[in-house]
């Protein structure tokens, strides 16, 4: 997920982006378990001017803590703080969300998984000039031997900020992996945001990245991913380099028994 | 040498019919007929299921064999694929035994062959299909095909007033994703003698009587840990041969394919559950009703606070086997990754089956079988046609005296078992994790 920049396309020049590239998985974070993350990206090539009022992207190091605590087999809650380094601005608190997910419970035996999250939060104005948004997020996923696919076609509405009025947009984001060994994984992830849904935006204003990434499976404790993604579009940041490391607690009182 | 015992045993005793004899003539009856028929099975009044199962019923008749008194058992197979009844325990020729590996033949769809053999040696023993299954959570060990087989014993290990057979089995599998990097089997409901607690009858007693309990996991792929609430269980035999030393227990674990007979004294009245240790595998239907007569209301359930059980409890003083040095046989048990989004594939000495192998046996010669288990899961080790001695289960100590035919092996665990080498034919070893024989882990086994 593209998360901000994905919520004020076609407005690129406004909106600040990439502070959780992230394509979800249809699984849940395990009751009594929370998942630490540390999102890390940094953009090498990017937007250079300040428009109005929202700092350039360029050179920016966003850091964003998610946390997620399972709530039972088929939801969790995640929370989100976003912060940005820049020269000139410093370390700065950019903003927070709150994202609920359900699942469809694996007993059901569905040929693939299936969840559904929603995302509503505020971002500062000096980073995106919509101040509050809300996304829901269908998310399809399937492993097939080594290949692992999973599709999040998203819906997202701008609830304060210049865009209030231009009703649902369509970010829809995709990943394509495959398995070389049990640890290692790499593949493709695409982002893209087409604007609102019955108003699609010009191809040059609609955002299009491609992400050549790998993931480190070395324990069930963690998660590691890292990418290169390349911009497709004038409206899109050109180079960002993201990464992504997670730690899961078990917090509750597990025995044997349970 | 073939002796005339082997000859009594292997030749006129022991044969498999596919087709009946010429001329019109109608064989005899048989001693006990098996139909394998597809079934819709209530496993409680919020599941029900299509499965496959012997003559109706899960599980399959309850079959009581005099040791060494031939049988002859009819199998019709009236389902729309091949089908193979392996006699689980018992030591059988290879053409009847019931695996396709070892020579026995499968029966074809709609059509019925004969198993004629002389049933030793004496306990609790099973039957239950020998086929594939693959990703397909319906067939195999998956299905309904299981029943108890008893082989009357010339004397009980143990008194008792009642006995009670009880078969523990997981329904209605999916593929789930598991910590070691895979897929794996997980189950939606889980029963015993294929009821969800609740959905059926209660066992039913009365206080001063002595009831003798036989187990048997059936499960294709997951072990089981089961108490009665309120009462010890007198472990007696292990996979239906009398243990060394039987021992009071406050729990049973049963890995795929084992049986535990158990005697409990009704010393408690009240109404209490027998079921499944693990909450989360209870909550799946894993338990049934005890009820002491004039007893009614819920079924009462004291949950255990941690897993209790291993092997060499029950084990001997003297060694049940002559000391001669036996043949080593190292066994390296690992997994191959085959991706996220599959069940791992498994070698034995770095081969699948069917080119795992080990030299051939000599008859008559002792071997010691060594697992060494180098992978993330644990590991239902059974073989066919043969009992095994439990000789070191990974302390520096050996151990003597248990003899069984299924050994649970723990993840990058080790175990040594060991058998005489008197039942020449071709033998099957294997994982009785369904998804792990499927996918390579079984090896033939030959005598020179």
């Amino acid at each position: 997920m593209v998360l901000l920049a994905l919520l004020c396309l076609p407005y690129l020049a406004r909106a600040q982006a990439n502070y959780e590239i992230q394509v979800y998985g249809a699984e849940t974070v395990p009751p009594q378990t929370l998942m630490v993350e540390l999102h890390s990206n940094f953009t090498a090539q990017g937007q250079q001017a300040t428009i109005d009022g929202v700092y350039p992207t360029y050179h920016q190091e966003h850091e964003t803590v998610e946390l997620t605590e399972g709530l039972n087999d088929w939801s969790e809650v995640g929370f989100y703080i976003f912060t940005s380094e820049q020269d000139g601005h410093g370390a700065q608190w950019v903003g927070d969300h709150i994202r609920p997910r359900v699942r469809v419970p694996d007993s059901w035996g569905w040929p693939v998984g299936v969840s559904l999250s929603t995302e509503i939060g505020y971002q500062r104005s000096e980073y995106s000039t919509d101040t509050w948004t809300w996304e829901i997020r269908p998310i399809i996923d399937k492993s097939i031997g080594r290949w692992y696919f999973a599709v999040n076609p998203a819906l997202e509405r701008t609830l304060h900020g210049p865009d209030v009025n231009q009703g649902l947009g369509f970010a829809p984001s995709a990943k394509i992996g495959y398995d070389f060994t049990r640890v290692v994984s790499a593949g493709i992830e695409w982002y893209a945001d087409y604007g609102a849904i019955g108003n699609i935006a010009p191809a040059r204003n609609q955002q299009q990245q491609y992400f050549i990434v790998t993931d480190l499976n070395v324990s069930p404790l963690w998660e590691i991913n890292i990418g290169v993604g390349v911009g497709a579009s004038s409206a899109t940041d050109h180079l960002i380099i993201k990464a992504i490391l997670g730690r899961r607690f078990d917090w509750g009182r597990h025995s044997a028994v349970d | 040498m073939i002796s005339r015992r082997d000859l009594l045993q292997y030749s006129g005793l022991a044969a498999l019919a596919a087709s009946w004899p010429a001329f019109g003539q109608e064989p005899p009856a048989p001693d006990f007929r098996i139909d394998i028929a597809p079934l819709t099975l209530d496993l409680s009044p919020r599941h029900r299921l299509k499965t496959t199962a012997y003559n109706g019923q899960v599980p399959g008749a309850l079959l009581r064999f005099k040791e060494n008194r031939p049988v002859t058992i009819e199998v019709t197979n009236r389902t729309d694929r091949p089908e193979v009844v392996h006699w689980h325990g018992l030591f059988l020729p290879p053409e009847v035994d019931g695996a396709v590996e070892e020579g026995t033949p499968p029966i074809p769809a709609g059509s019925s062959a004969r198993y004629t053999f002389t049933p030793r040696p004496a306990g609790f023993r099973w039957y239950h299909t020998h086929t594939m299954a693959m990703n397909d959570f319906t067939r195999g060990q998956y299905s309904g095909q299981h029943g108890f087989l008893m082989i009357e014993p010339a004397a009980e290990p143990a008194r008792y007033d009642q006995e009670f057979f009880l078969a523990l089995h997981d329904w209605d599998g999916y593929l789930l994703a598991s910590g070691d990097g895979a897929m794996n089997p997980g189950y939606a409901v889980a029963t015993i003698n294929g009821r969800a607690m609740g959905s059926g009858e209660p066992l039913r007693v009365r206080q001063g009587q002595r009831i003798l309990l036989h187990i048997l996991n059936s499960s294709p792929t997951e072990v089981h840990w089961i108490a009665l609430a309120g009462h010890d269980l007198r472990v007696v035999a292990l996979d239906g041969n009398p243990v060394p030393t039987p021992r009071p227990v406050p729990m049973l674990r049963l890995a795929p394919a084992e049986r535990v007979c158990a005697v409990v004294e009704m010393n408690n009245p009240g109404v209490w559950v027998l079921g499944e240790v693990r909450r989360h595998v209870q909550a799946l239907g894993m338990a049934v009703a005890l009820e002491y007569e004039d007893r009614r209301g819920p079924a009462r359930w004291e949950q255990p606070s941690d897993l209790i059980w291993n092997y060499e409890q029950f084990t001997g003083a003297k060694p049940t086997l002559p000391e001669d040095p036996p043949v080593i046989v190292p066994l390296v048990i690992e997994s191959k990754f085959r991706g996220h989004g599959a069940m791992e594939a498994w070698t034995l000495n770095g081969k699948s089956y069917p080119e795992a192998a080990i030299a051939p046996l000599e008859r008559g010669r002792r071997y010691r079988l060594q697992f060494v288990n180098r992978s993330m899961d644990d590991h239902p080790l059974h073989l066919h046609r043969h009992s095994f001695e439990l000789r070191n289960l990974g302390a520096p100590q050996d151990i003597h005296g248990i003899l069984k035919d299924v050994v649970l092996v723990p993840a990058l665990g080790r175990a040594e078992v060991e058998f005489a080498a008197d039942h020449p034919g071709a033998t099957l070893f294997h994982c009785h994790q369904q998804n792990h024989m499927d996918l390579g882990f079984m090896m033939v086994i030959n005598y020179a």
